[in-house]
């Protein structure tokens, strides 16, 4: 894993994914943006060595949390979720794309709302988006995954990450 | 001696970034949120591309306004009309009672919109150019919102539109001549809600709606939006449920203004 290059990656997902440009494909009146830190969370935690994942889930975690007015929530939630996904990944192989689309939608919304509980502990009002933008904005990222898989795919190639397969690498399954 | 590389296993890297989380969690919001802040002065440029862009194709030629340049003027003219309300009634005051004139001491802080969240935006001003928490900001002449947190050179800024967005508002009636105090909060979506309104009181679909004056945040009412639905209550049918549709054109935007008002120094 280049992790040099991997910061490029994420910090470049966290400018864009939080600049004026994703209005452009936002959908609906209520602004419904694809979360691209979710989409590299999933992307990452199932393709990635179990070591290099924790790792990785905790350092988009804090990306995500940058961009808001909170450092803590999305770091904890994040990291556990991603965590957790790397080691169900060696039971479940998320190899096929729809399968993988539809762990972004389910990731989505139990980062988001184990994010809010943490954010409680935090600030007595949370100012969260609501079950339908949290589902639609998850659905999005799903759906988009479907045309972003290959340049993601070919990103992490170049960070030097799932060349093998998604799944366990052959020495960990051994 | 050979050097061997340190890795923890991958319960300790865990655990060690699991408490981590726990310490920026229990770490206070004053110092996390400089970090938040720190990203959106650094990265401002690159956050506000897409806003450059859209400025441009707004830009309608030829002799007509845009549909957000009427919006604007409308709201203008609400606020002018409001002015004058108020200033009439004031000089009847004046006419019956001679009182000692107040200093004109509100002031606009004009800031620039560096990014922006659901229900939330961040703005390029803090607590050197004035700004506090509970302040009044306004977007297109009316209110959008209040300043929630501040640091030195950025704040942020809750929207009327968020559910943890309260404050005190009067319900223009023009055809009784009349005006009606209540509290708007936020239904988190687009619009806003007010509650508790009795039935008894004549509002109606299109009333404007004001913040309402506090002493040392704002020095007279600023539209907020109109009436888009009032009906009976659902819980009680001797009061309005009332929603709101704020002036502001969420994706329109680009800068605002926040009400200072210096606080008279004692000698």
């Amino acid at each position: 894993m280049k992790w040099f290059r991997f910061s490029l990656l994420i910090l470049a997902a966290t400018i864009i994914g939080s600049s004026d440009l994703m209005n452009y494909i936002s959908v609906t009146e209520r602004f419904i943006k694809p979360n691209l830190l979710l989409m590299l969370l999933v992307y990452f935690a199932i393709s990635c060595e179990t070591y290099d994942a924790i790792i990785c889930s905790f350092a988009i975690g804090f990306a995500a949390d940058i961009t808001t007015t909170l450092i803590g929530p999305y770091f904890l939630s994040y990291g556990i979720i991603g965590t957790a996904l790397t080691f169900i990944r060696q039971v479940i192989i998320l190899k096929k794309t729809a399968q993988q689309a539809f762990a972004i939608l389910l990731t989505g919304l139990v980062t988001q709302l184990l994010a809010i509980i943490l954010m409680k502990f935090k600030i007595s009002t949370v100012t969260n988006a609501g079950f339908f933008i949290t589902f639609a904005m998850s659905m999005y990222s799903g759906i988009l995954w479907f045309m972003l898989k290959v340049p993601v795919v070919g990103l992490g190639k170049w960070l030097g990450v799932g060349v093998h397969r998604f799944g366990m690498r052959m020495e960990e399954r051994m | 001696m050979a050097h061997r590389k340190f890795k923890p296993s991958k319960l300790t890297l865990f655990i060690g970034l699991f408490l981590l989380g726990i310490i920026f969690l229990l770490l206070p919001q004053d110092v996390t949120s400089k970090v938040n802040f720190t990203f959106i002065d650094i990265f401002d440029y690159f956050l506000n591309m897409g806003t450059a862009n859209q400025q441009q194709q707004n830009k309608t030629p030829g002799t007509f306004v845009s549909s957000q340049e009427y919006q604007r003027l409308q709201t203008a003219y609400a606020n002018l009309d409001e002015q004058y309300s108020d200033l009439k009634s004031q000089f009847e005051k004046l006419s019956k009672l001679r009182l000692t004139e107040t200093d004109p001491t509100t002031g606009l802080v004009i800031a620039k919109i560096v990014n922006r969240k659901e229900h939330q935006l961040i703005i390029n001003r803090g607590s050197k150019d004035g700004l506090a928490a509970g302040q009044y900001v306004l977007g297109d002449n009316a209110v959008i919102g209040l300043i929630e947190q501040v640091s030195d050179d950025i704040s942020s800024v809750q929207l009327i539109t968020s559910t943890s967005c309260k404050m005190p508002i009067k319900i223009s009636a023009p055809e009784i001549n009349a005006y009606f105090n209540g509290t708007i909060q936020g239904d988190g979506k687009t619009g806003a809600k007010i509650f508790n309104i009795p039935q008894k009181y004549k509002i109606r679909t299109g009333n404007s709606v004001y913040a309402a004056e506090r002493a040392g945040l704002l020095a007279s009412s600023r539209i907020i939006g109109k009436i888009s639905k009032c009906k009976l209550g659902a819980k009680s049918a001797v009061v309005w449920d009332i929603d709101v549709k704020p002036m502001y054109e969420f994706e329109n935007l680009m800068d605002v203004a926040v009400v200072v008002i210096k606080k008279p120094e004692f000698k």
